[in-house]
């Protein structure tokens, strides 16, 4: 029986500069995973690498045995992982519901078709306001993204993240900007929304990590110094140095 | 939803007044409106690629010029070819051309891309000027405009008027449906592309591919537009396929507008009339043409669709903003 | 042999006026993303300039060759200040149509100005002489023409690549807002740099004029081969301009030699060939 998702060995250079050094960690299906780690620690180029974006140096992702490392965020999606974005990455000038759709219509394979239109589909709009509900943007479903608070940006990200009904989801710092209030918001829209799938987050307020991770990895200059439940690593001594050693 | 139905409330008072047209014009301007319908689509092909999908290319004059002598070659060279099926070759072969060209030139943005075509642009030209014994050279082709055949009968359209009616529902129906493309999946996605290419991707699009698909398309609607050209006069010189003839399409789809979907059929509508007279009356029609282009970047950079939509605007006190979201062209 | 020593100095000296053309073009697009379709135009001014100059000083270029590149150093420096500036908000589409719409207006004020005919100016002087080489009588001029070209060639990789401007105008197409907040005056460099390539293209105009004669086509004819060289040697690249001048310009001269109906085609197949081997040319950098 192969690991649900093994990240394997994972190393990273950009032209000679050694970003990541061998990164190892193991995810369980439908366990919330939160990757940690001091600035700089290269928590952003390996969630760049797991979604597609870069392409690792050497090492291999491990998708339920099989290797999706190098293949294109397109196709990545299509394997049924998503990813959210730290700055806001949505569609600005549609409206939320336009932003929605484009990911349920990609679902279901409506992407290049010359006849048919996605509004018209009675299927997709009930499935695109389902979201639109789940993140709690009901009220604003018709007007453009960029007329939305920066708290419903935030929310429409991670319902674009949704929209295309995956399995695994990567979510890079979510609460990034919020307020108090809003993040506590944030977090119970996550806590909702990711029940019954794999969560990959990378965070750096710690109380959203442990509130929200089932398994956090601790990130520490370009390798994986532990990885384990929020009370073990709450009293691991590595973590801690390497915490304190960055102040 | 109110929206839709004006929209095709419009197009068929549009088709309409299209008909009657013959029994209110000239013989002479029933001539030029049936050129101004040919070149709305021509523009309306190209504002696909520059309006929707933010590609600006110097050269889609090598998708007309090439649809045109397709057009014209294959009625000279195929005895008895109906006029249907010579419209068919042109798309065919501008389809393939375009799969093969896009292929090659799509791997540039921006600038870069521009520089390509219209370097492939030239290359046409070049070809075009030099292949004497098929293209005519610098002499062009002459043919005469073959009967259609409607499979239990043939219909002649020698008649300028029997043309133009040809002309409306042919080519008055690709323009429609190049608007109606604008709101199926792919027309969506290509205008989403625009908006935010890196989300795309991760929402599972193949951004490339889309792109590839989207040019080609646009290159066999030019070409259709090319063949549409060519019976039209029937005559075809290199001018067709040379890069004057997509400064024009670059002009009218400018001087009406990207934004709107309807802004390059104004635009075609002024610039053939603008042509027209001014050409008459002066031989210094590019310098105009000049003057027009840096008189439009500098401060009618919506052009004239985007001005016809912000008087609108004023006039209904700014409550329409929703109809015509400029360039961002969600209904329009 | 001496057919073939004809056709290969005819080629270098085709190579040196390209090279002296695109060099100025690659430059403004590299440096500022900016693809000057009035280039082209630029240079038949300088060339036209230069007409009237040496009609007056029978004949003689050098006061042309002081002159004509000072006053498109200036037209260029306006144009980039008073309409390139206004539009660059914009977007490339809007620069590209602002230089295009530019280089039909210049085109017809020339033609407006000195009528739609070639207008023949001979060089008087020295370099209307021949000299003996490869075996061959040959005219200074040419030779002359690609003297320019390495002149030229060399003091822009001296300028780029050791002074403390070139560091600036390398770093500024990096990174323009950290150049900015260095305290370097980035519009300023910009201008320069689009009114340096306006100089360099009425150079090679004024060189251009006694070798093609001077007519209101000799803009668009040399657009394309300097379009071509840029895609050939890749993307903003010096060397490659160097190279690609070299490579289209004996490829010019041998192919009407060789393939007198392919002649034109010939260019755009190395071109095409370039483009599936080595997408962004053969200097050009990975974009």
């Amino acid at each position: 029986m192969s690991d649900y998702l093994h990240i394997k060995d994972i190393h990273k250079d950009f032209s000679g500069l050694q970003v990541l050094t061998g990164v190892d960690f193991k995810v369980v299906e439908k366990e919330r995973h939160a990757v940690i780690g001091p600035n700089g620690a290269g928590k952003t180029t390996l969630f760049n690498i797991i979604s597609g974006k870069f392409k690792a140096s050497s090492g291999a992702i491990l998708f339920k045995g099989e290797d999706l490392s190098g293949k294109p965020p397109h196709m990545l999606n299509r394997y049924g992982l998503s990813r959210s974005f730290q700055i806001t990455n949505v569609f600005s000038e549609l409206s939320v519901f336009e932003n929605i759709l484009t990911g349920v219509r990609s679902r279901y394979g409506l992407r290049y078709n010359f006849f048919k239109r996605p509004d018209h589909n009675k299927d997709f709009r009930e499935k695109t306001e389902a979201i639109i509900e789940e993140v709690g943007l009901k009220d604003v479903g018709d007007l453009p993204a960029s007329a939305l608070s920066y708290g419903q940006q935030r929310a429409l990200e991670i319902g674009i993240t949704l929209s295309t009904e995956p399995e695994l989801i990567l979510l890079d710092e979510p609460t990034a900007g919020m307020t108090r209030e809003e993040t506590g918001q944030a977090i119970s829209l996550i806590d909702r929304v990711t029940a019954d799938r794999t969560l990959i987050i990378i965070e750096h307020d710690m109380d959203v990590v442990f509130s929200l991770a089932d398994t956090i990895s601790v990130l520490h200059y370009g390798k994986i110094l532990a990885s384990d439940t929020p009370d073990e690593i709450r009293n691991d001594q590595r973590v801690k140095d390497a915490y304190l050693g960055e102040e | 939803m109110k929206l839709k139905t004006n929209s095709y409330i419009v197009i068929i008072v549009l088709f309409l007044l299209g008909a009657v047209m013959p029994l209110v014009l000239r013989r002479y301007n029933l001539f030029m409106l049936t050129e101004i319908i040919i070149f709305a689509l021509y523009a309306v092909s190209y504002n696909l690629l520059l309006g929707y999908a933010g590609l600006l290319s110097f050269g889609h004059a090598m998708f007309f010029g090439l649809g045109a002598f397709v057009a014209a070659v294959s009625i000279i060279h195929i005895p008895g070819l109906t006029l249907l099926s010579a419209v068919i070759i042109s798309l065919v072969i501008t389809t393939i051309t375009g799969f093969l060209i896009g292929g090659l030139l799509l791997r540039h943005k921006g600038a870069y891309f521009a520089l390509l075509t219209m370097a492939f642009n030239a290359l046409f030209y070049a070809v075009a000027t030099k292949w004497h014994s098929v293209t005519g050279g610098d002499d062009g082709l002459s043919i005469s405009r073959p009967e259609m055949d409607l499979g239990f009968a043939s219909l002649s359209v020698s008649s300028v008027s029997s043309f133009y009616y040809l002309i409306l529902i042919v080519v008055g129906a690709s323009i429609v449906f190049c608007w109606y493309f604008t709101h199926t999946a792919m027309g969506k996605t290509v205008l989403l592309m625009r908006e935010n290419e890196e989300r795309m991707k991760f929402l599972g699009y193949n951004t490339n591919i889309s792109r590839l698909i989207l040019f080609t398309f646009t290159g066999a609607i030019a070409g259709l537009a090319g063949a549409f050209y060519t019976l039209h006069f029937q005559f075809v010189s290199i001018s067709a396929i040379s890069i004057d003839m997509t400064t024009a399409v670059l002009l009218m789809v400018f001087v009406g507008g990207t934004r709107t979907f309807w802004g390059p059929i104004l635009g075609a509508f002024v610039y053939i009339i603008f042509q027209n007279y001014l050409s008459d009356i002066t031989d210094r029609w590019p310098l105009f043409m000049g003057l027009i282009f840096v008189f439009m970047v500098l401060y009618v950079p919506g052009g004239l669709s985007q001005t016809i939509v912000s008087i609108r605007q004023w006039f209904s006190g700014r409550t329409g903003t929703q109809d015509n979201g400029p360039a961002k062209a969600e209904e329009t | 042999m001496n057919e073939i020593a004809v056709f290969f100095l005819h080629g270098l000296a085709y190579a040196g006026l390209l090279f002296l053309v695109s060099a100025g073009l690659t430059l403004v697009f590299g440096m500022m993303n900016v693809l000057n379709f009035a280039h082209a135009a630029m240079y038949m001014l300088g060339a036209y300039f230069s007409y009237s100059i040496m009609l007056r000083m029978s004949g003689q270029i050098w006061l042309s060759l002081i002159v004509c590149p000072i006053a498109l150093f200036i037209i260029g420096a306006l144009i980039e200040r008073f309409l390139l500036r206004k539009v660059h908000a914009n977007g490339h589409v809007a620069e590209l149509l602002l230089t295009f719409g530019l280089a039909y207006i210049i085109t017809e004020l020339v033609k407006w100005y000195w009528g739609n005919y070639p207008l023949a100016v001979n060089v008087t002087g020295f370099l209307n002489g021949t000299v003996q080489i490869m075996g061959i009588t040959y005219p200074i001029y040419r030779i002359f023409i690609f003297l320019c070209a390495i002149f030229v060639g060399l003091l822009m990789a001296f300028i780029l690549y050791k002074t403390r401007l070139g560091i600036i105008l390398r770093a500024a197409v990096n990174d323009s807002e950290t150049v900015n907040t260095l305290g370097v005056n980035v519009p300023l460099v910009f201008m320069g740099v689009f009114a340096f390539g306006a100089a360099l293209s009425g150079f090679a105009g004024v060189i251009a004029g006694p070798l093609l004669s001077t007519f209101p086509g000799m803009a668009h004819d040399i657009l394309l081969d300097a379009f071509v060289v840029i895609v050939v040697g890749g993307f903003g690249s010096l060397g490659g301009a160097v190279v690609a001048s070299l490579l289209i310009g004996e490829l010019q001269s041998f192919g009407v030699l060789l393939f007198p109906k392919l002649s034109i085609a010939l260019m755009y197949m190395l071109m095409a060939a370039v483009l599936i081997i080595k997408p962004s040319g053969l200097f050009g950098e990975e974009q």
